[in-house]
C-alpha cells in the first residue's frame, strides 16, 4: 500500500509537489514590477491632488459602524443625528459642541432614510440621549436605503471587517486617490460614451464625491461644489436625472407611493413611541432645500399629507424650516446641501431653534 | 478572511515572517495551524468547532480503518465519517432545501405542511473542506494510503488556509507528505507566488467585479423581457465573471501556498478553449472533477459495466457535482446538462471520432466555439435565481426576439465584449502552454511592465471586498 499520506517522507519522491517555475530568475522582474507600480501610483496620487482633493476619511461602512458602537460602549446618553445627507452635511459637530458643551453622534447616511437606525435605537437600551432624525422626503417617505449595506453590517461585522477598517483608516487621510468617487470602474463608467441606440437612458447617475469626513463623520461640503461650476452643474444634473413627474407616473407607482408612506410613518410613530417611553426626545428636522427639490419634494409628498401627518401621529417635536426665519437664507450650491461656513451658521442656528422649541413643547406636553 | 482585503494582506505578511523566522518545523506548522483557524474565525468564529469536528472525526476514523481487518466493521467506521461529513454539509446547506421540497410533496398530496423557519447561516468553503476530509477517510478505507501519523499535520491538512474555503481541493496524498519535512519558499518560489497573487487578484477584483460583474447582475437582476444581445451579453459576463473570480482565488491561494514553500494542484487550464466536454473538464475546477472521478464515478463503476451503466454513472456523478454547488434545483439542471453533454459526446466520439477532420483547425475552432456556446447555455442556469428568469433567458437568447429591453449602457456592452474576447483569446493561445515557460520566453521588461500595470489596477479598482462567488458552495 502506497504510504503517501503519512507524514512521513520516508519513500515520497517530494519534488512531485513542486510546482514548475519560471527558468529565468524572476529577480529582476520583480524590481521592475515595483519601480512601474510606484510610479504609476505616485503619478496617480498627483493627478488626484491636482484636481483638487483634499484629505479626508472614507465614508465606510466601517466607519459609521464605529459611530454606532460608541453608543453601546457607554456613550448612550449623547445626542445622536441621524436622518440622510442634508443632517449629515448641514449639522456641524464642532458648532454644535461649543453651542452645548457636547459632541453629538453622527449616525445620519446619505440617499438612506432613517428609520431603521430609528427602529434599532428604540429597541437599544443603551440609548438614553436625544435623537435627532433628519426628513428627507423622498426618502423618509419610501423608506429607500441607498446605504443599506451600512445598516445591515451593525452587528454582524465580522472580525476581519473590523480589522480591515482599523487597518484603512490610517491610510485615509493621506492618500486623495484612496475614495469611492475615484475608483478606476466608477471614473470610466461617468464617461461620456455614445448612447446605445434604443438602451433606456432615463437612469439615476451615481453621485459625486460632494464632501469630506472626519474620523467622527462629520462631514463638510468639498469646496469644489461651490466653487467650480462645472462640479456645480453636474452635482445638480444628477440630482435631475431620472426624474419622472408625479403625472406621468402610472396608477401602480401612485398607489405602491401611497401605501408605502402609510407605512413609514408608521415606523416612525411604532419607533417613537418606544423612544418617548424610555423618556428620550425624539425630534424631527425638516432641513432647507431648494431648485429641483423644491419643486419635486411637495409633488410627491405634500407637506400637508407627510411631515404635518408624522409630526401629528407621533407627538414629537418637528421642526420645519419654512416655520423658522432662523432657519432661512442659506446657500445650498446644489439644492439639497450647505457649504461649510453655511453649515456652521445653520448648525447654530438650529441648535438654538431645537433648545428653544423643546423647552416649549415640553411645557405643553406638561399642561 | 477574503484575500482581496486589507486584512488579509496585514495577516499574510505576518505569517510569511512567522514562516521564515528561526523556528522549529513544528512551530512553523503549529504557527499555520493556528493562523488558519483564525483565517476561518475572521468570518464566524464559531464555525470553527465544525473544522474540529471533522478533523477529531476523521483522525481517529482512519486510524481505526487502518487497523480494523473486519470489513463490515470497516464499512461501520467509513459511515461514521460519511454520515458526519455529510450530516454537517447536509445541515447547513441542505436542510432548507430538502424542507421545501418535502412541503411541495406534501402539498401534491394534499396536505398543508408548513416547515419550520430554516434561516441557518451557511458555514464558508463548508463543501470543500467536508470534501477534502472526507477523501482522507476514504483513501484509507480503500486502502490507497496509510494514515497520517501526526495529528499536527492531519490538522493542518485540513485546515490549510490558502485553499481552506474555496479549494483547490486537495488530496491528503498531495498534501500531508509536505508538512513531513521543513519547507521555506526558495526567492524564486517566492517571487513565482507573488506573481500567481498578482495574477489571481487581478482575475478576481479588475476582471469579475470590476469589468464583468455589472453586466452580469443587471441582465440576472432584471425581471423583464430583455433584448437578446443583452440576455447573451449578461450570460457572456457571467461566463467571464465564474472563471475570473474562481479561477482567481485558486491561482492566489496557489501563489500564497507557494510563498511558504508548498505546491498546491492545478485547479484550471484554460477552459474556454476546451475542445469538447471532457476537455472541458479536465480543464475547469480539476480538483472537484477529479474527486468526483475518484470517489463517486470509478466506484459506481465508471466505464467498465457497459454502455448504459457508463451513461448512468456519468449522469449520476454530475447531477451530483451540480447539487454539490448549491442547494437549488437550477444547479441540479446545470450539472445535468453537462451530464447529457457529456454522454453525448461519447456517444458521438465513439460513431465519428475517428475521422481526420476533427484535427485540422477550423473543426478544431468551431468545436471549441460549440463548446464555449453550449457551456454558456449552462451559465444561465446557475447564475439565475429561479426557473422563471432561467427560462426566459434561454427563450431570449435562442429565439432572437427582438422586442426586449436593451438594459446594458455602451460602457458595459464595450467592457463584456472586449473582456470576453480577449479571455477567449488567452485562453486559445494558452491551450497547451504553461504560463512559466511563457513568461521564460517574454522579455524581462515586459513580464515587469505588465505585472506592474496589474498590480496598479487592482490597487485603484479599490475593490468594495466583494466575496469570491465559490464560497456560497
Amino acid at each position: 500500500m502506497p504510504s503517501s499520506t503519512s507524514s512521513s517522507s520516508e519513500s515520497v519522491d517530494m519534488s512531485k509537489f513542486d510546482r514548475p517555475l519560471p527558468k529565468r530568475q524572476l529577480r529582476n522582474t520583480v524590481i521592475v514590477a515595483f519601480v512601474i507600480c510606484v510610479t504609476l501610483m505616485t503619478g496617480w496620487e498627483l493627478y488626484w491632488r491636482d484636481f483638487g482633493v483634499p484629505a479626508s476619511y472614507r465614508n465606510s461602512e466601517g466607519l459609521w459602524t464605529i459611530q454606532r458602537r460608541r453608543i453601546d460602549n457607554g456613550e448612550g446618553d449623547k445626542t445622536v443625528l441621524t436622518g440622510s445627507s442634508r443632517v449629515f452635511f448641514n449639522t456641524q459637530l464642532d458648532v454644535w459642541e461649543a453651542e452645548s458643551g457636547q459632541r453629538p453622534i453622527q449616525l445620519a447616511l446619505e440617499g438612506t432614510s432613517p428609520l431603521r437606525i430609528m427602529e434599532g435605537l428604540a429597541d437599544d437600551d443603551d440609548f438614553t440621549g436625544t435623537l435627532l432624525v433628519g426628513v428627507a422626503p423622498m426618502l423618509f417617505f419610501s423608506g429607500f436605503e441607498y446605504r443599506q449595506a451600512v445598516v445591515d453590517r451593525y452587528g454582524k461585522e465580522t472580525p476581519t471587517q473590523w480589522l480591515g477598517q482599523q487597518i484603512s483608516m490610517p491610510f485615509e487621510p493621506y492618500l486623495r486617490f484612496y475614495f469611492p468617487d475615484y475608483a478606476l470602474f466608477q471614473i470610466l463608467h461617468r464617461q461620456d460614451w455614445p448612447v446605445r441606440e434604443g438602451w433606456n437612458s432615463n437612469i439615476v447617475l451615481d453621485v459625486r464625491k460632494l464632501a469630506n469626513y472626519r474620523k467622527d463623520r462629520n462631514a463638510r461640503l468639498w469646496s469644489k461644489v461651490a466653487d467650480n461650476e462645472d462640479y456645480r452643474n453636474e452635482a445638480r444634473m444628477i440630482w435631475e436625472s431620472g426624474f419622472v413627474p408625479m403625472d406621468e407616473r402610472d396608477d401602480a407607482f401612485k398607489t405602491m407611493a401611497l401605501e408605502g408612506r402609510a407605512t413609514q410613518i408608521e415606523r416612525a410613530v411604532t419607533a417613537t413611541k418606544k423612544l418617548h417611553e424610555r423618556g428620550i426626545d425624539v425630534i424631527f428636522v425638516r432641513n432647507p432645500a431648494e431648485g429641483h427639490y423644491a419643486m419635486s419634494e411637495p409633488m410627491f409628498n405634500p407637506r400637508a399629507e407627510t411631515w404635518d401627518v408624522l409630526i401629528e401621529k407621533t407627538g414629537a417635536l418637528g421642526i420645519h424650516w419654512l416655520d423658522h426665519e432662523e432657519l432661512q437664507g442659506f446657500y445650498l450650491p446644489e439644492w439639497s446641501h450647505m457649504t461649510g461656513s453655511e453649515a456652521d451658521r445653520y448648525t447654530k442656528a438650529l441648535y438654538h431653534v431645537i433648545q428653544r422649541e423643546l423647552a416649549a413643547h415640553k411645557n405643553m406636553q406638561s399642561e | 478572511m477574503l484575500f482581496n482585503s486589507l486584512t488579509f494582506i496585514a495577516f499574510f505578511i505576518l505569517v510569511l515572517a512567522l514562516h521564515n523566522a528561526p523556528l522549529s518545523w513544528t512551530t512553523k506548522k503549529t504557527n499555520l495551524l493556528i493562523a488558519s483557524y483564525l483565517f476561518y474565525a475572521a468570518w464566524n468564529p464559531p464555525f470553527v468547532i465544525l473544522l474540529w469536528i471533522s478533523t477529531v472525526i476523521d483522525w481517529h476514523v482512519a486510524k481505526k480503518l487502518f487497523t480494523e481487518q473486519v470489513q463490515s466493521k470497516r464499512k461501520v467506521l467509513l459511515a461514521v465519517s460519511v454520515v458526519v461529513n455529510l450530516g454537517l454539509l447536509g445541515y447547513f446547506k441542505y436542510g432548507g432545501f430538502l424542507m421545501e421540497n418535502f412541503q411541495v410533496l406534501m402539498s401534491m398530496a394534499g396536505i398543508d405542511y408548513q416547515p419550520p423557519d430554516w434561516s441557518i447561516v451557511l458555514p464558508v468553503g463548508i463543501s470543500f473542506y467536508t470534501f477534502q476530509t472526507m477523501a482522507y477517510s476514504l483513501d484509507v478505507y480503500l486502502r490507497r494510503a496509510e494514515p497520517s501519523k501526526s495529528f499536527l499535520d492531519f490538522a493542518l491538512f485540513v485546515t490549510f488556509f490558502p485553499q481552506l474555503v474555496a479549494g483547490p481541493i486537495v488530496r491528503p496524498t498531495h498534501l500531508l507528505p509536505q508538512f513531513a519535512t521543513p519547507r521555506v519558499a526558495t526567492r524564486q518560489q517566492l517571487y513565482w507566488g507573488l506573481g500567481l497573487m498578482t495574477i489571481g487578484l487581478f482575475q478576481k477584483i479588475v476582471v469579475a467585479d470590476g469589468l464583468l460583474a455589472p453586466a452580469s447582475d443587471a441582465v440576472f437582476g432584471a425581471t423583464n423581457m430583455l433584448h437578446p444581445v443583452d440576455a447573451w451579453l449578461g450570460t457572456l459576463a457571467f461566463s467571464g465573471q465564474i472563471f475570473s473570480d474562481f479561477a482567481g482565488y485558486s491561482t492566489t491561494a496557489i501563489g500564497v501556498a507557494l510563498t511558504l514553500g508548498f505546491g498546491l494542484p492545478d485547479n484550471f487550464r484554460y477552459p474556454y478553449a476546451a475542445i469538447g466536454f471532457s476537455d472541458f473538464w479536465r480543464r475547469w475546477h480539476i480538483s472537484l472533477s477529479t474527486w468526483l472521478r475518484d470517489y463517486l464515478y470509478i466506484p459506481l463503476g465508471g466505464n467498465r459495466k457497459g454502455n448504459i451503466r457508463t451513461y448512468a454513472n456519468l449522469m449520476t456523478t454530475m447531477l451530483l457535482g451540480g447539487l454539490w454547488h448549491g442547494a437549488s434545483w437550477t444547479f441540479v439542471v446545470w450539472g445535468g446538462l453537462h451530464g447529457v453533454y457529456l454522454a453525448a459526446e461519447r456517444w458521438l466520439v465513439a460513431r465519428l471520432g475517428h475521422h481526420d477532420v476533427w484535427n485540422k483547425l477550423v473543426a478544431r475552432v468551431l468545436l471549441a466555439l460549440l463548446t464555449y456556446f453550449l457551456i454558456n447555455i449552462t451559465w444561465v442556469f446557475f447564475r439565475a435565481p429561479d426557473f422563471t428568469t432561467a427560462w426566459r433567458m434561454i427563450t431570449t437568447m435562442l429565439t432572437f426576439v427582438t422586442s426586449g429591453e436593451k438594459i446594458l449602457p455602451t460602457v458595459l456592452v464595450l467592457q463584456t465584449v472586449i473582456t470576453t474576447a480577449v479571455m477567449l483569446a488567452i485562453h486559445w493561445w494558452m491551450r497547451n502552454r504553461r504560463l512559466d515557460e511563457v513568461i521564460d520566453r517574454m522579455p524581462v521588461w515586459l513580464t515587469g511592465l505588465l505585472w506592474g500595470v496589474m498590480l496598479m489596477l487592482i490597487i485603484i479598482t479599490q475593490g468594495g471586498s466583494d466575496a469570491f462567488i465559490y464560497f456560497q458552495f
